[in-house]
């Protein structure tokens, strides 16, 4: 692994330091939750140069359109990320969430990946979310209380936030070096080690010929270490059937094991939410006749 | 960079037939009310009409009625009550229309494939198809549920939580019923589920349930009678656009018509064959052709348009506990075995 240039150390230096002490300065701080105007400024003004200093070490894919999408979704999913955290309504918290969502499944669309864009708007944005807001909003019916306007120990959280952001960006920078280096010496792969890449025979039919291996060839693929990671395989067909034979062959066993999950959790749900009868029952008390005088 | 001012050209093209169209559907709308109730409807503008030149004419139908309509809309005092929560309530007519209006990035108009004159359809070759429709469209209760809480009004929030309600139950089964067409043509892409009905049956032949499923939550999906709790004038003064006026309340109006619109191309592209028609076929690749066929998907389209301003006309609205029965106790589970019959008899036959 490359050792990073002192450029870039305080370049990344700079850009964690001046974004942690930003979010610090935009959380809502206090009962009441209003923190002085002039403090929001100056965060969102040091984080907005963070963000500008953390751009530099972008590799937008593509040239032209695709280049400048990059940066805009990059952007507005960062800055979105900041302002949901930062919000003082949760229901403003919970309509940026939703903008990061969009962002990020433009980012998905830029890379190519069109169905997990279109998933990630459904399910997040269009579902969760929505329930959020259901939530709030029900929850919220007698005004804003106070626990939901100011942050919990803002100070502890955005240090070990921004210290575990350090790291990551410390662990990318030097990966990012790192392939550079590989792609100069001749080879684009960030994969160092070849041997776990092992080539992948098609389960998926082609055109009217017999499947070339049947339950067998997904059971070995299922049961394969996860470590060996199938070799990514060029996508002859729309590339929504290659997802579906990944899930369903490579990660066969995760997937089931998830859906197993989730259906034990929907029948937990459903226990949970059926009335039951009271542990007391209330005694019903027979009416009065209609012509017994009024005490 | 031809190809860009192309598709800026195309999307220009595209949203300004949509907002005509649907100015002028309202007047059909008006026109189709007012005859299910045995009246006449709005027949006075453009009558005795009098051009430069001093030529006279005569337009019947009150075809001018839209212009006057959407002049009163611009023209009327927009108000902003002092309640409201600012920028959220200007934000949600604004997505309302915008989520209304990017559906149309994938709907193919007529033909489209390699080979064609013209590609019909604004981004081509997009492999989801459908499913792009689908995320845009659950964006699309977002305008609704944020006009109901920006409003800071009773009768606006229990419209904006019935919304919310509803359209997350609806999408779940009108996610599942077009899974037996994606199963039947073996593609998410439009044009290829079209070229597939062309060369083969119609989807409402091969997918009747799938249809029923679809029409009734595509319904639901726009809001509209016996579907529009929402806004249920009876009971909640007119739901989330209590405290709207003016454009903003032609914004909803808009995205609702779009909406009508965007359900009614689908239903045709999915279950009516698109441009299907005897004679007709994907082999054909000529102007005449293309023309033609944009043609027979417009013409199937305006009758869906009216099916759905009719339905409307006839049947009540419902209860908000029937409503969430009928999806989640009916549509769903028959969605269900519809697709699990699908998926069965498609491996009976291929396999």
């Amino acid at each position: 692994m490359n050792e990073i240039t002192t450029s870039e150390f305080v370049r990344s230096l700079l850009a964690v330091l001046l974004g942690g002490g930003g979010v610090y300065l935009m959380l809502p701080k206090g009962v009441s939750g209003i923190s002085p105007r002039r403090g929001f400024g100056a965060g969102s003004a040091a984080f907005a140069l963070a963000l500008l200093i953390s751009a530099t070490f972008w590799s937008p894919p593509g040239a032209g359109l695709s280049r400048a999408f990059f940066v805009l979704f990059g952007l507005t999913s960062i800055a979105s990320g900041t302002l949901m955290i930062t919000a003082r309504d949760p229901v403003h918290s919970a309509l940026w969430f939703a903008a990061v969502v969009l962002s990020t499944a433009g980012l998905f669309l830029i890379a190519g990946a069109q169905f997990l864009a279109a998933g990630t708007v459904i399910v997040y944005a269009g579902a969760i979310i929505v329930t959020f807001l259901f939530v709030i909003m029900l929850a919220q019916m007698e005004g804003k209380a106070s626990y939901d306007r100011s942050a919990r120990a803002p100070g502890r959280s955005v240090l070990s936030c921004f210290l575990l952001m350090w790291a990551l960006a410390y662990a990318l920078i030097s990966m990012r070096s790192d392939a550079r280096a590989t792609v100069e010496g001749g080879s684009a792969r960030l994969l160092a080690d070849e041997r776990i890449l092992i080539p992948t025979p098609s389960i998926t039919r082609v055109g009217n010929s017999p499947p070339q291996s049947g339950l067998s060839e997904v059971l070995r693929r299922a049961s394969r270490p996860t470590a060996q990671l199938p070799e990514r395989s060029n996508p002859a067909g729309p590339h929504v059937a290659g997802l579906g034979a990944t899930l369903f062959a490579d990660h066969l066993i995760a997937v089931e094991l998830a859906g197993g999950l989730l259906f034990i959790a929907l029948v937990g749900a459903i226990a949970i939410a059926t009335p039951k009868p009271p542990i007391r029952p209330v005694v019903r008390v027979a009416s009065p006749p209609a012509n017994a005088p009024r005490l | 960079m031809w190809a860009i001012i192309g598709i800026v050209l195309k999307i220009g093209v595209v949203v300004g037939l949509m907002q005509g169209t649907v100015a002028y559907l309202i007047l059909v709308e008006r026109k189709v009310a007012a005859y299910a109730q045995d009246r006449i409807g709005p027949n006075r503008a453009g009558r005795h009409l009098t051009l430069p030149f001093g030529i006279k004419i005569n337009l019947p139908f009150g075809l001018l009625q839209p212009i006057a309509d959407g002049a009163k809309m611009v023209l009327k005092e927009d108000v902003v009550p002092t309640y409201v929560d600012k920028p959220l309530y200007i934000l949600a007519p604004m997505i309302a229309i915008i989520a209304a209006t990017l559906g149309f990035a994938v709907v193919p108009f007529g033909p489209v494939g390699p080979g064609q004159v013209m590609q019909f359809q604004i981004a081509p070759g997009v492999d989801i198809g459908i499913v792009y429709v689908f995320a845009i469209g659950s964006l699309a209760v977002y305008g609704v549920v944020l006009a109901g809480y920006a409003s800071n009004n009773k009768y606006s929030f229990l419209g904006g939580l019935r919304s919310s309600a509803q359209l997350i139950s609806y999408e779940v089964p009108l996610g599942m019923s077009i899974l037996g067409m994606v199963l039947l043509a073996g593609s998410l892409d439009l044009g290829k589920i079209m070229a597939w009905q062309d060369q083969h049956v119609w989807g409402i032949v091969a997918q009747p349930i799938g249809f029923l499923l679809f029409l009734v939550s595509g319904f639901a999906e726009t809001n509209r009678l016996p579907f529009d709790l929402p806004e249920s004038e009876q009971e909640l003064v007119g739901g989330f656009h209590t405290e709207y006026s003016a454009m903003k309340f032609g914004m909803f109006f808009l995205g609702e018509y779009m909406h009508v619109i965007t359900v009614s191309y689908l239903t045709v592209i999915l279950f009516l064959g698109g441009w299907d028609f005897p004679g007709l076929s994907v082999e054909q690749t000529g102007l005449l052709s293309a023309i033609l066929k944009v043609l027979v998907t417009a013409g199937k389209v305006s009758f869906m348009i009216f099916l759905i301003m009719w339905i409307r006309w006839t049947l009540p609205r419902f209860r908000y506990d029937q409503l969430m029965d009928l999806a989640w106790k009916s549509l769903v589970p028959l969605a269900l075995v519809n697709l699990v019959a699908t998926a069965g008899i498609i491996q009976l036959i291929r396999g």
